[in-house]
């Protein structure tokens, strides 16, 4: 996919799956710092042209953190965990960080509970998006838009 | 000052409160915010929020509404300025509040960064806070309009009234606020040309002199609520160390003692009805500390560790062109110096403090910080309570100079300390000599520099090599590129910001043996500025007198691709009169480098005694920072950085032994004197078209400036700071 047709794929997910897109073009710009990634393409990748419905997935993260070096990170997804009915995996992406993939847990009705929790880290302040994979084949979601507090006496690096 | 406590936010998912309570001056400003759908937003007064930068009161009161930080910088009435500028409000009528964190995370962050440091609190967020004004001033116009069933290009505003220009009639904006918030925001609204500003660039009083002289302005310091109790604490004074135990019996039966606990597993704190008790007791308790690896730790051990690294094969090249070792083989002749640069303390005149209240479902702060969300996040996180339930206040700071922006470590405590007194507002206050021990250190650093030149006397090639600290590293891994850290290179970069200002060098190599001692490092007035200035402009010095040529010319020849570095420098060259005979026995010296976006130099003037003692008679300071919004402060702002530049160049230095600070007070860590200080004279020259910092920049000048002017008067190169080491003293 060429960056071009990122905006478009952007403006159909956004519907169902963006928080930023409900902001005012001039609050994004002050805030973004390094560039997106290609992260709607990987998504793109894993679901194909399956619907993300918005439900089912709770993601949980701070709405803030003073440092983005090690955020505890929770994700559930309602389901009953059984042989015909289970949540394969969850998948957690980030549009800024260098890789759009942050984490994949493969699930299976064994596990029990579609309930998972890391720590990760946080290049910036950006969307976090998880996606959970049912074994029926749909695709369920949930996004955090997340600060990241930077440092002081920093911005845009000498590189 | 006690502030009643009616007059404390009373926060409800409805309506929050913008700090002023905290500020001291009992009003009880805020917004409400409607149920349900969109409506007027509301001060708690009343008053309607025509955009969320501004609210005006019925008696025509402008409340500009400001994210970042005051900390005696100027930036409050800089934003309130650029606010005013677009809105078209009668400025005697301008008054400020500050938004609360808390706000604006449930607003989506209509307010944008609350981060001040960088020097970046006008230079980042003009755009948008002049947007602010513009939208609501074009509001304020249509309501006007509205009423009078005219058309609003027949309308103008000028000083807080609206003129409907056939007729004549006029209305002020008190009288049209409410109409004009039911209005819907325009959207991209025109900003003004910056040749028609007309109070962006005047040099306006500063609008929080008179609380400060009157004493009503409250500092964290000061802060005093009914019913609160302090607390005093200790962190293990080696760094990476922890608490063992303590004995909490030996001081619980002390006058006022209420509580002795841990905090986190590195501190102990002592909870007291007043400050000095629970200090007091505290130094009365038993600690034992395990003080971990680090615990043999001194300077002299990590300056051999540096030293190996000014020759170390590997390093981060942060700058390069042409093939600077090659060129320096092949050079006919060749000049190579090492300098050094210590830890410093930011020494704030306030010490780190936050005030914390926490009940199972409220968890509030009132903490002078550089950053408002920091303070929140760290709330979050100590309180272990969600957004909603957490509110941070903030109070002006008693200096900040980065060690109350990117590191909240005294609010988590404080927060953490509240917890064990549920629904008690109790103050975390650090003594001084905590505030010294438990720094975030200005980087330590040594360099080593090689130039050559070919036989006609050019300069052929320069290596710099910089071993040392990297801040980045501990403070924000994720910032590092492939292991290095391009902060490292602040003012020594290719391009950008903080771009080094010699283009005519043919191969350069400037590189970085990245040496990390267990001191936590942080962000000090200028970063890595500090270092780098003295580096490249005490050696490019040594470079010229080498082969004998006038440091200024010898320059020139190198910047000649450099136009903004260059104007700068030839500003302050001729203000100075360099070239012309200076006083008898008084030397000049030159520097110049381009940091936080802003292109600065400086020129001193000094003489220097027999017995080393060195009167800095005058410095000439230039700034083109693009835009200067109120030239009067940035001459204040430069003239105080030079107060803190010049007295860690002679007098500061924070020494290791045993793994802890040495230096915990101000007996062993000196700042200069009124009577030592220079005639500061700016040179405030913005060409337009970008916007620069000016908290930091021009810092970095007065060093390598003085240095320069020290070796013409003596002879003598003095490449490690502080100066006192070196038997050097200010008069």
């Amino acid at each position: 996919m060429k960056r071009s047709s990122r905006r478009a794929f952007l403006a159909k997910a956004s519907a169902s799956v963006m928080v930023a897109a409900a902001l005012p073009a001039v609050v994004r710009a002050q805030m973004v710092r390094t560039p997106l990634n290609n992260m709607p393409e990987v998504i793109r990748k894993l679901t194909g042209t399956n619907t993300i419905h918005k439900g089912r997935v709770k993601l949980d993260v701070p709405p803030l953190v003073e440092n983005g070096h090690l955020v505890p990170l929770n994700v559930s997804v309602e389901s009953a965990m059984t042989e015909s009915d289970y949540v394969k995996a969850i998948h957690v992406f980030t549009e800024r960080n260098p890789l759009p993939e942050m984490v994949t847990f493969r699930l299976g009705p064994r596990a029990g509970r579609a309930r998972v929790a890391t720590r990760v880290r946080m290049a910036d302040t950006q969307n976090v998006i998880a996606i959970a994979e049912m074994s029926d084949g749909s695709f369920w979601s949930d996004s955090v838009f997340m600060i990241v507090t930077l440092a002081a006496c920093l911005e845009e690096l000498p590189a | 000052m006690t502030i009643a406590i009616s007059k404390l936010p009373k926060i409800s998912r409805r309506s929050f409160v913008v700090g002023t309570a905290a500020a001291g001056t009992g009003l009880a400003l805020g917004m409400k915010l409607p149920p349900f759908g969109p409506g007027v937003v509301r001060a708690q007064d009343g008053s309607p929020e025509v955009t969320h930068w501004v609210v005006i009161r019925p008696d025509d009161t402008v409340v500009i509404r400001i994210a970042r930080t005051e900390m005696g910088q100027g930036t409050l009435t800089g934003l309130a300025q650029m606010v005013a500028e677009e809105l078209e409000c009668d400025w005697s009528k301008v008054t400020t509040e500050y938004v609360t964190p808390g706000e604006s995370v449930k607003r989506k962050r209509a307010w944008g960064d609350f981060s001040t440091g960088g020097s970046r609190g006008i230079r980042e967020s003009h755009q948008y806070v002049r947007q602010g004004g513009a939208t609501a001033r074009t509001m304020l116009i249509q309501a006007a309009a509205e009423a009078w069933k005219v058309p609003p290009s027949e309308c103008s505003a000028a000083n807080s009234v609206i003129t409907h220009n056939p007729s004549g009639r006029k209305v002020t904006y008190g009288k049209v606020a409410e109409a004009a918030a039911r209005i819907t925001p325009p959207k991209d609204v025109a900003l003004k040309d910056p040749k028609d500003w007309k109070v962006i660039g005047k040099n306006v009083k500063r609008l929080d002199t008179v609380d400060k002289l009157t004493g009503k302005q409250v500092y964290g310091f000061d802060l005093k609520m009914p019913g609160m109790l302090n607390a005093a604490i200790m962190e293990c004074p080696v760094f990476g160390g922890k608490v063992k135990s303590f004995d909490s019996a030996k001081v619980a039966s002390r006058k006022g003692v209420k509580k002795v606990v841990q905090v986190g597993d590195t501190a102990v704190a002592v909870i007291a009805d007043t400050w000095w008790q629970a200090k007091t007791a505290l130094d009365a308790l038993p600690i034992m500390w395990d003080e971990g690896p680090n615990a043999k730790v001194s300077s002299a051990s990590f300056a051999e560790v540096m030293k190996a690294g000014l020759d170390a094969e590997q390093a981060f090249v942060g700058n390069d062109a042409g093939d600077a070792k090659a060129a320096l083989a092949g050079a006919v002749r060749k000049v190579e110096a090492v300098y050094a640069y210590p830890l410093q303390n930011h020494a704030c005149m306030e010490p780190m403090n936050a005030t914390a209240r926490y009940t199972a479902d409220k968890c509030e702060v009132w903490v002078p910080t550089q950053n408002g969300e920091a303070a929140f996040a760290a709330t979050l996180a100590a309180s272990g309570l969600p957004a909603d339930k957490c509110e941070v206040y903030k109070i002006h700071c008693g200096g900040g100079f980065g060690r109350r922006g990117a590191f909240h470590d005294y609010v988590t405590q404080a927060v953490r300390i509240a917890k064990e007194m549920p629904g008690v507002p109790v103050k975390l206050l650090y003594s001084r000599e905590e505030d010294m021990r438990q720094g975030r250190f200005h980087p330590v650093t040594q360099a080593k520099m090689v130039g050559g030149f070919d036989a006609n006397n050019n300069l052929v090639g320069l290596h710099m090599r910089i071993s040392g600290q990297s801040i980045l590293t501990a403070v924000r891994p994720e910032a590092l590129v492939k292991g290095m850290d391009p902060a490292t290179f602040q003012g020594l970069a290719r391009g950008g910001e903080f771009e080094f200002g010699y283009k005519g060098i043919p191969n350069l190599l400037i590189d970085h043996a990245m040496r990390n001692p267990h001191v936590p490092p942080g962000f000090w007035r200028g970063v890595n500025i500090n270092q780098n200035a003295i580096y490249a402009e005490c050696f490019m010095d040594e470079l010229a007198h080498s082969v004998k040529q006038d440091p200024l010319e010898f320059r020139r020849k190198l910047m000649a691709n450099n136009p903004k570095h260059l104007a700068v420098l030839n500003a302050v060259a001729e203000k100075a009169g360099w070239g012309k005979p200076a006083a008898k026995g008084v030397f000049r010296g030159l520097a110049q480098m381009k940091a936080f976006n802003s292109f600065v130099a400086a020129c001193a003037e000094v003489s220097v005694s027999s017995d080393n003692k060195v009167k800095i008679h005058r410095i000439v300071a230039a700034t083109d920072s693009g835009y200067a919004v109120n030239p009067a402060q940035i001459e204040r702002q430069i003239a105080g950085s030079f107060v803190y530049g010049l007295s860690a160049l002679f007098d500061q230095e924070c020494t290791v032994k045993n793994g802890r600070i040495e230096q915990e007070n101000f007996n062993t860590y000196n700042s200069m004197r009124i009577a030592q200080m220079p005639k500061v004279e700016c040179i405030v020259m913005p060409s337009g078209g970008f916007w620069g910092g000016i908290g930091e920049p021009t810092i970095c000048v007065a060093a390598p400036a003085v240095l320069n002017a020290i070796f013409a008067a003596t002879g003598k190169r003095l490449r490690t700071v502080p100066l006192k080491n070196l038997g050097f003293t200010m008069v």
